[in-house]
């Protein structure tokens, strides 16, 4: 028969290290597949799609006018398909230039909305204000607003719009 | 036939002394209402889990549907609109008791030695109580929730080298969608409920280990200077834990327990709008005990700043909270011979009452 751990302190030390091992190899085990799921979208290929946006020609763009345009993304997120509808603000400039900016507050994310009185974009819940080429006058945001990444169609009139910021390395927003 | 149950049990093994080992627990006399705090959160956090259990036979963690199913839970089914409201005034109460509760041991002195590993306890059971109630003002799936989804979820992207990772582990994604919602509601049923139910016991069993060491008002007649440890050890008058304290515990869970019943059926849980990813102008509204932190928001502009709003106010705010037993290693324990700490600790609850007050004026600039 085996000697009791009070008999023999060798064996106590051997029953501990057993004890031991038999807990690490079930713990890296258990969490090895649980860190997979954990971080599991940190691997995951975020889904782009261009999505029509419509006819620059349809909107009546006049300079310092930014339009609202809704755009609806149909996206593969998870086991699903989403639709995602977003904003995308057409500013035509005065040199006639486009810009499709998102409506996301570049500080945490609220919705902006445009005040024509005051010719600035305002975030309601921190008092983010842009103007209208994007660039911060007040308020907490860090940066100026996102800009969506767009091309022309052949027409060089439709557009296309892709759920992409432009200079948006950490993936922020949407 | 009570009596012939009990001595089957007690043979076999020995109920009635492990009951009454309990139960006979010595209370000190004096501070008695002041104890109850602990145990009415004990009581609240019960409620919270059976209302929560039963409320998941109608909810559904998806975010185009789990608004109209809360809406269903609220207006459809019989007494449902009292388990909702119970389930979120319940919640708001015991962040609420929880406040009180930290400001009684703040001021009484009652985390010193031996008692760190209590408030360090306490603590996590505060944080994710916090964290509770952030998820669960998430689940409804309402305007609210999905704009306070995108906000908070920025705010962790702007933690120093882990933020943008740590933003798409919790979203399941960059953009928000069912995954999203499916984590929160996983962490709000399962993650964070388990680690509270793991906690409460250790919270106390220190209680019992460490002994009473209450309020310095519980050795009044004691001769010993305030530097002796033996002066904390032998309070002026105990009471047995039962029936004597736990009188005192049913009567104030009674009377918080008929606030929050009264508030679920004359106020209830507002449900809120449908989310419209499309809004052009809308601020989500956060809950009242988050709203000094949102403030906090609206301070430190600009690129390089974002970082003391969103991190390190909060974080080294919550890590001095943490360490306090280790900050404050002096042996005075009544508020009015420590009076740096108890001045200290009236002007942080002033600075949290004025944040909540001016946080929860309406945010946004006049629209013209």
């Amino acid at each position: 028969m085996a000697k009791s751990s009070e008999e023999s302190p060798s064996r106590r030390t051997f029953m501990m290290v057993v004890i031991g091992l038999i807990s690490t190899v079930i713990g890296i085990a258990l969490a090895v597949p649980i860190l997979g799921v954990v971080l599991n979208p940190l691997f995951r290929k975020r889904d782009i799609v261009w999505t029509k946006l419509g006819k620059i020609s349809d909107l009546n763009l006049k300079p310092l006018d930014p339009k609202f345009v809704p755009v609806y993304f149909r996206v593969k997120e998870g086991w699903s398909v989403n639709t995602l509808p977003r904003q995308v603000v057409v500013v035509k400039q005065v040199n006639g230039d486009l810009l499709f900016f998102s409506n996301q507050c570049t500080h945490l994310g609220c919705p902006l909305h445009w005040i024509p009185a005051r010719q600035k974009f305002l975030c309601p819940c921190h008092g983010g204000m842009f103007n209208i080429t994007g660039q911060v006058v007040g308020g907490p945001p860090p940066r100026p607003l996102y800009q969506w990444v767009h091309k022309f169609g052949k027409d060089k009139d439709t557009v296309y719009i892709q759920n992409k910021f432009k200079d948006n390395p950490k993936d922020r927003g949407i | 036939m009570f009596k012939q149950i009990q001595n089957w049990f007690d043979e076999r093994i020995g109920l009635t002394k492990v009951i009454e080992e309990f139960n006979g627990e010595r209370i000190p006399r004096r501070g008695g209402w002041a104890y109850t705090l602990g145990s009415v959160l004990a009581f609240l956090f019960t409620v919270q889990v059976v209302t929560g259990i039963f409320l998941l036979f109608y909810y559904v963690p998806y975010f185009p549907i789990a608004r109209n199913a809360t809406y269903f839970i609220k207006h459809h089914v019989i007494f449902g609109n009292i388990l909702l409201g119970i389930h979120l005034w319940g919640a708001f109460t015991m962040i609420f008791i929880i406040l009180i509760h930290m400001a009684r041991v703040y001021f009484s002195g009652a985390y010193k030695k031996p008692r760190e590993m209590q408030w360090i306890v306490g603590m996590v059971l505060f944080s994710v109580v916090v964290v509770l109630g952030l998820t669960g003002y998430m689940l409804v799936g309402n305007e609210n929730s999905w704009w306070t989804i995108n906000v908070l979820d920025n705010v962790a992207s702007h933690t120093p080298f882990i933020g943008g990772f740590l933003r798409i582990i919790v979203k399941g994604g960059t953009e928000t969608s069912v995954l999203t919602m499916q984590h929160i509601f996983a962490v709000h049923v399962w993650l964070l409920p388990i680690v509270v139910i793991m906690f409460i016991p250790i919270h106390l069993f220190l209680i019992r280990k460490t002994g009473h060491q209450g309020m310095a008002l519980e050795y009044k007649n004691s001769k010993l200077s305030d530097d002796d440890e033996k002066k904390w050890q032998h309070p002026d008058g105990t009471v047995p834990f039962f029936p004597d304290q736990f009188y005192k515990d049913m009567i104030v869970a009674l009377g918080v327990f008929a606030v929050v019943y009264i508030l679920a059926v004359y106020v209830g849980a507002p449900i809120g709008p449908m989310y419209r990813p499309l809004a052009l102008n809308f601020a989500p509204e956060a809950d009242w005990y988050f709203l000094a932190n949102e403030e906090l928001l609206k301070y430190f502009p600009g690129h390089g700043l974002i970082i003391f709003s969103t991190f390190l106010v909060p974080s080294i705010g919550f890590a001095i909270l943490f360490a306090l037993p280790f900050i404050d290693r002096t042996k005075e324990r009544s508020p009015f011979k420590r009076p740096a700490a108890t001045v200290l600790g009236i002007l942080f609850l002033l600075l949290l009452v004025y944040l909540t007050l001016i946080g929860g004026e309406p945010k946004a600039p006049a629209t013209v």
